[in-house]
């Protein structure tokens, strides 16, 4: 049997796509440890590329590493709920603070879908790409199930996500410096709600309550957007 | 053997919240219903049982990791997407950018005032 075929043989079984994630996904984490870390540059963007790139020079189809790799993705369910576990751990902190997040988690929420389904809608996007940005700001599993029901595309989304999450963990540390604040639980809970995943992440390379507070802002803002976004597109007349 | 216990109560909230949506119409994923549920059993328990810590913690340290698939997906559409990835970037960039600085100074002013 020659190369070709002996790849092609093994890039059959689902069991290849879930191999070449899990290197993607172990190489870039050492590879960003090696880079000290960048904002600008997360552990999740160096994967995709190499994931990206890995498939191309394969020949791999997108749509069958996909098929692929379901034996990945099956787990963001259960790993949604799992996330109810730091919900749960973080509510005295929420009980100590209810009352400004009460006021601020709404808003802020609303604006960071607001903005950028503006400036897009403002330059012209059709209605399909709006419904993909949407849930930009919210936690994967979650934003998957939103954009599902508001009639997006996932992988328009998924991409999206991708950036708001690298602008996120880039501005928010300059944006903080700027408005003259130093408060670890203000600089932290701005980086789950706007950056979800990829924000808390870099919370947690700030301080341990930076990262509980991100991880509140994540959580928060992914059940407030999944209660009230598909609603809310409902009545504007955005679904198809 | 207690982190297949937790990740069966994991899936099981799963399963509950995908017949909540099913039977009620309710315009939210299976997911958040399961955690919200979640959430409530803990906060009646008082407690995070270990078997759920143990399934919880690692696989919402491989977040990133199961979502890659999906993301990878975005460099094989931008074919489709009709030339409109430069408007989709600066919406995204500066919406991001305007959020974040809202955000932060909503939420300084919030805490300055109480």
């Amino acid at each position: 049997m020659n190369a070709d075929g002996l790849l092609d043989t093994l890039a059959a079984s689902p069991l290849f796509a879930v191999a070449l994630t899990l290197a993607a996904f172990i190489v870039a984490n050492a590879l960003f440890v090696r880079l000290k870390r960048p904002a600008w540059l997360p552990a999740v963007l160096i994967a995709a590329l190499m994931l990206a790139a890995a498939l191309a020079l394969i020949g791999l189809p997108y749509p069958r590493y996909r098929e692929g790799a379901v034996w990945l993705t099956l787990l963001l369910g259960p790993a949604t709920v799992a996330l109810g576990m730091p919900l749960y751990q973080q509510l005295p902190h929420i009980r100590a603070l209810w009352r400004e997040l009460a006021v601020c988690l709404p808003i802020a929420a609303s604006l960071a879908a607001c903005y950028a389904l503006g400036i897009a809608w403002l330059l012209g996007a059709p209605p399909d790409i709006l419904a993909s940005l949407a849930a930009k700001s919210v936690t994967a599993p979650i934003a998957i199930g939103i954009t599902e029901q508001i009639g997006g595309s996932v992988a328009l989304m998924l991409g999206a996500l991708l950036v708001t999450g690298v602008a996120t963990a880039a501005f928010t540390g300059p944006a903080a410096k700027l408005l003259k604040i130093e408060d670890e639980r203000v600089i932290g809970f701005t980086l789950g709600l706007n950056g979800h995943a990829i924000g808390t992440v870099r919370a947690f390379e700030i301080s341990p309550a930076a990262g509980a507070f991100a991880s509140l802002g994540m959580s928060l803002t992914g059940i407030f957007t999944a209660l009230l976004l598909p609603l809310a597109w409902h009545l504007v007349g955005g679904g198809p | 053997m207690p982190a297949l216990t937790g990740f069966l109560w994991l899936v099981g909230y799963y399963l509950i919240g995908e017949a909540v949506v099913r039977l009620s119409d309710l315009p939210v994923s299976s997911g958040v219903v399961g955690m919200l549920l979640l959430t409530a059993t803990l906060i009646l328990l008082r407690r995070v049982p270990a078997p759920v810590a143990a399934a919880a913690q690692p696989l919402i340290a491989l977040l990133a990791m199961l979502i890659m698939p999906g993301v990878v997906g975005v460099f094989f559409i931008i074919d489709e997407l009709q030339g409109q990835w430069p408007v989709i970037l600066v919406a995204l960039v500066l919406g991001t950018l305007a959020s974040v600085a809202s955000t932060l100074w909503l939420l300084k002013r919030l805490m300055d005032r109480s």
